[in-house]
């Protein structure tokens, strides 16, 4: 926090305003309450509690990379950090101003620059929200195919920053799978390229690099990333099997067959019976779940019938193609008020990811270490995003009342968490798939990597000698070691 | 306090990025204050501890809202943070907080008087009265809608009751109203006399139709968002012949500058200008395309920012077809 020294607060903000212009530099409490909360439960149960929230001294709002390289410079002759921020909706306090200093706001840079139809791709400045972004690339008559839960209030660069997905990844990939090729400004200011295709063999990919480093390796401004065309069809169908682990079985030999679905969803029993009877209104016992196939109709009738045959191979209830369509249709209704878990309530997204040998391991490491230590804390997950060796787990926690005193919850909390990601990472599990390290995880980033975080800690060291770029996040350095 | 009657939208909204991307002022100054979860966390502030009402930036940042229906609309839950808004804009000026030019502006506002002419038994309240041959035409100013709007609820409802009185005393059965806000104010308000918005009245009516012609129809934040997604005035347009295609990238943004604030352009003309400025990148040919809208507000206030935008209102499109 430089607040306090009113000489040197005064001088940076008229470099600052100098760079982007002082309409673009805020300080007033308004936006800084607004940039001192995002998704992550802790703030939010700080903000409900009375608390003092950490607040960024700035706000700015760049327009181009070269205002971006600006701003980092002068952070680097104070040696102030900066936080970037896209949309505030990470779960995981990656953009909290946890030590003060300039929230950098990306929204400003929010230009679709290219639709390339031979090459079907679309370049963008990363401050774009994404659905904005979808809007334009379907307006010429194409679609990004990334669907997040978060398409409405994240940007590009924030999907970028933590390697984030959509519900469409099984088919269509995550993020990182997404990028051609991005322009990046390092901690020090220098604006640089990756290579302009993302398959090649000259040398490690330096786009991977910056893929999911969460703000601490400099700032991604524009990123070219692949389009599809619309597809002539999508279809779902669903069906409810007995146990998850019979649902998995059909699941993962979806997967194993090599069909390409779009998507498939699975959710265990309580999950089932809470939120998809809540939201589809499907009130019945057992484990939901949903696929979905899209291209040339043929082919989606051809691999729908495949992939219901699997299903058909255990004992199940067919709930059809109707009951598929509509989790489709509802799929972003999981996420708003009142569907979605809120304060009162504590709750966590145990976002793991295994291969199939190990993730129902790892839901029942994470399941019986909530349920035996946390008897007041529920335990339901689905499994999202699949992949030809595994799939994600989205599990929860939930407890209907946490403590009164924000410090007993939020250390309750945070061991929970403790607890359940380590048990996870026994049996396999990696930390996360798609939301990120951020603040929450950090500190289990060298218990995951092991020896390895050492080389992403020199990685860091020589790109951001002084620490200026989101310290703390990540398991990385704090701010002043 | 007002926005105590709002505790189920601070508690949704304050933490919910669900519908960011649809509230016009968020899209064009990109400040997380000014998104419904940033206002909602104003406002739940202010509900902690009511000094908070006195800060200066708060109170800017909630009378810089545009007041959209598109956030409520296309929430599943459709939590009303306007409704959340308003009642703070309230707390404020009954706190007697109210910013200078918003008080001077409510003083303006306050200073109507309606008038009565013509014969019939229909009334008419906007500003195309030729359309509308033997009806009555009532002028004199907005009834009391503006000043809802900026928090001044007993001026509101003085405006209003001149209004109401000069409407009785007309002795008309039915009010036509032209301009979206205004219907949105009246039409359950007067008792015994039927509010209709003009379109339904002139589709009712019949209008004569030309050949097809392409139009981009703007909607109206409060006929969409507000007023059952009233279907009459594209079916009016229709009518007359008019080819709507859609603007811009999506159906679920409100294009309409501000209209949901009423004023919106007399106390913030910077961010209004911002607002036009993006509805005109968004045309496909600005010089080319007709643009229809059915606000008054909507066409002042963008042919004020562009002169090269080719808008009109509803009721001159109707017109231009009876011609």
């Amino acid at each position: 926090m430089i607040s306090a020294n009113n000489y040197l607060y005064e001088m940076v903000r008229s470099e600052l305003s100098w760079v982007v212009g002082e309409a673009h530099v805020q300080t007033g409490e308004s936006d800084k309450l607004g940039h001192s909360i995002d998704y992550y439960w802790v703030p939010e149960v700080w903000h409900d509690r009375g608390q003092k929230l950490p607040a960024p001294d700035f706000v700015v709002y760049p327009a181009s990379t070269k205002e971006v390289s600006e701003i980092l410079k002068i952070a680097n002759t104070h040696n102030i950090p900066v936080i970037p921020w896209g949309g505030g909706s990470g779960s995981q306090g990656g953009a909290l101003p946890i030590f003060g200093g300039i929230a950098m706001d990306m929204k400003r840079m929010n230009k679709v620059l290219n639709i390339d139809p031979i090459s079907m791709t679309a370049t963008a400045e990363t401050g774009i929200n994404t659905q904005h972004l979808e809007w334009a690339i379907e307006k010429a008559g194409y679609s990004t195919m990334h669907f997040p839960a978060s398409i409405a209030c994240a940007t590009l660069g924030g999907f970028i920053a933590n390697r984030g997905t959509g519900v469409l990844s099984t088919k269509y990939g995550k993020i990182e799978d997404m990028v051609m090729t991005m322009e990046v400004v390092t901690p020090t200011g220098e604006i640089i390229n990756t290579l302009p295709v993302p398959r090649h063999a000259s040398g490690p990919d330096l786009a991977q690099l910056f893929l999911g480093s969460e703000g601490t390796l400099g700032v991604v401004t524009k990123a070219t990333i692949k389009i599809h065309p619309i597809p002539e069809s999508r279809k779902f169908h669903a069906f409810l099997f007995k146990t998850m682990h019979e649902a998995m079985v059909a699941g993962s030999k979806i997967m194993t067959s090599r069909l390409r679905p779009c998507v498939i969803r699975l959710y265990d029993e309580p999950e089932t019976a809470k939120l998809i009877k809540r939201v589809l209104g499907i009130d019945k016992k057992g484990a939901y779940l949903v696929f979905g196939f899209d291209g040339p109709t043929k082919t989606v009738d051809l691999e729908l019938e495949q992939a219901c045959a699997i299903c058909r191979e255990k004992e199940h209830e067919d709930l059809g193609t109707e009951m598929g369509q509509a989790w489709w249709d509802h799929r972003y209704k999981f996420f708003y008020p009142p569907y979605m878990f809120h304060l009162p309530q504590a709750f966590g997204t145990l976002d793991t990811v295994a291969t199939f040998a190990n993730i129902e391991k790892v839901y029942w490491a994470m399941k019986n270490t909530v349920r035996e230590n946390f008897p007041q804390a529920t335990f339901i997950g689905h499994f999202s995003h699949w992949y030809e060796w595994g799939c994600m787990l989205y599990a929860r926690f939930i407890i209907e009342s946490p403590p009164k005193d924000p410090r007993e919850a939020v250390a309750l909390y945070n061991k929970i968490w403790d607890m359940a990601i380590r048990a996870a990472i026994k049996e396999g599990g990696v930390i996360n798939e798609h939301h990120g390290v951020g603040l929450k995880l950090g500190r289990i980033m060298k218990e995951l990597y092991g020896p390895a975080f050492k080389v992403l800690e020199d990685i860091k060291k020589v790109l951001d000698p002084n620490n200026i770029m989101n310290p703390g996040k990540m398991g990385f350095r704090t701010k002043g070691n | 306090m007002h926005i105590d009657k709002h505790q189920d939208v601070i508690a949704a909204c304050r933490f919910c990025f669900m519908c960011r991307h649809l509230d016009p002022v968020g899209n064009v100054t990109f400040q997380e204050s000014d998104t419904p979860r940033g206002r909602a966390l104003i406002v739940d502030k202010i509900r902690m501890d009511n000094d908070n009402l006195k800060n200066p930036d708060f109170i800017a940042t909630l009378y810089r809202s545009a007041l959209s229906g598109a956030n409520r609309f296309h929430c599943v839950s459709h939590y009303d943070e306007v409704g959340l808004v308003l009642a703070a804009r309230k707390d404020i000026v009954e706190a007697g907080l109210a910013p200078e030019p918003v008080k001077a502006l409510a003083e303006e506002l306050s200073q109507v008087t309606f008038t009565v002419k013509g014969k019939g038994k229909t009334l008419y309240y906007g500003v195309n009265p030729k359309l509308y041959a033997g009806c009555k035409v009532i002028s004199g100013g907005d009834p009391g809608k503006a000043l809802e709007t900026l928090g001044f609820a007993s001026e509101s409802q003085a405006v209003f009751d001149r209004f109401k009185k000069a409407v009785v005393a007309a002795n008309c059965t039915t009010l036509i109203v032209a301009e979206p806000s205004v219907y949105d104010f009246l039409k359950d308000k007067l008792d015994g006399i039927e509010v209709v918005h003009c379109s339904e009245y002139l589709l009712s009516a019949g209008v004569k139709t030309g050949p097809a012609r392409k139009a981009y129809y703007l909607e109206s934040d409060f006929l969409k968002n507000y007023d059952r997604n009233l279907t009459a005035p594209r079916q009016l347009l229709a009518q007359c012949g008019y080819k709507l295609v859609p603007f811009g990238t999506n159906n679920e943004e409100s294009y309409s500058v501000g209209e949901g604030a009423v004023v919106f352009d007399r106390l913030n003309p910077e961010v209004c200008a911002k607002l036009c400025q993006r509805v005109c990148d968004l045309a496909d040919n600005l010089k080319t395309n007709l643009l229809i809208t059915s606000s008054q507000y909507v066409k002042t206030t963008l042919s004020k920012y562009n002169s090269h935008i080719r808008i009109v209102s509803l009721e001159e499109a109707v017109a231009q077809r009876k011609d």
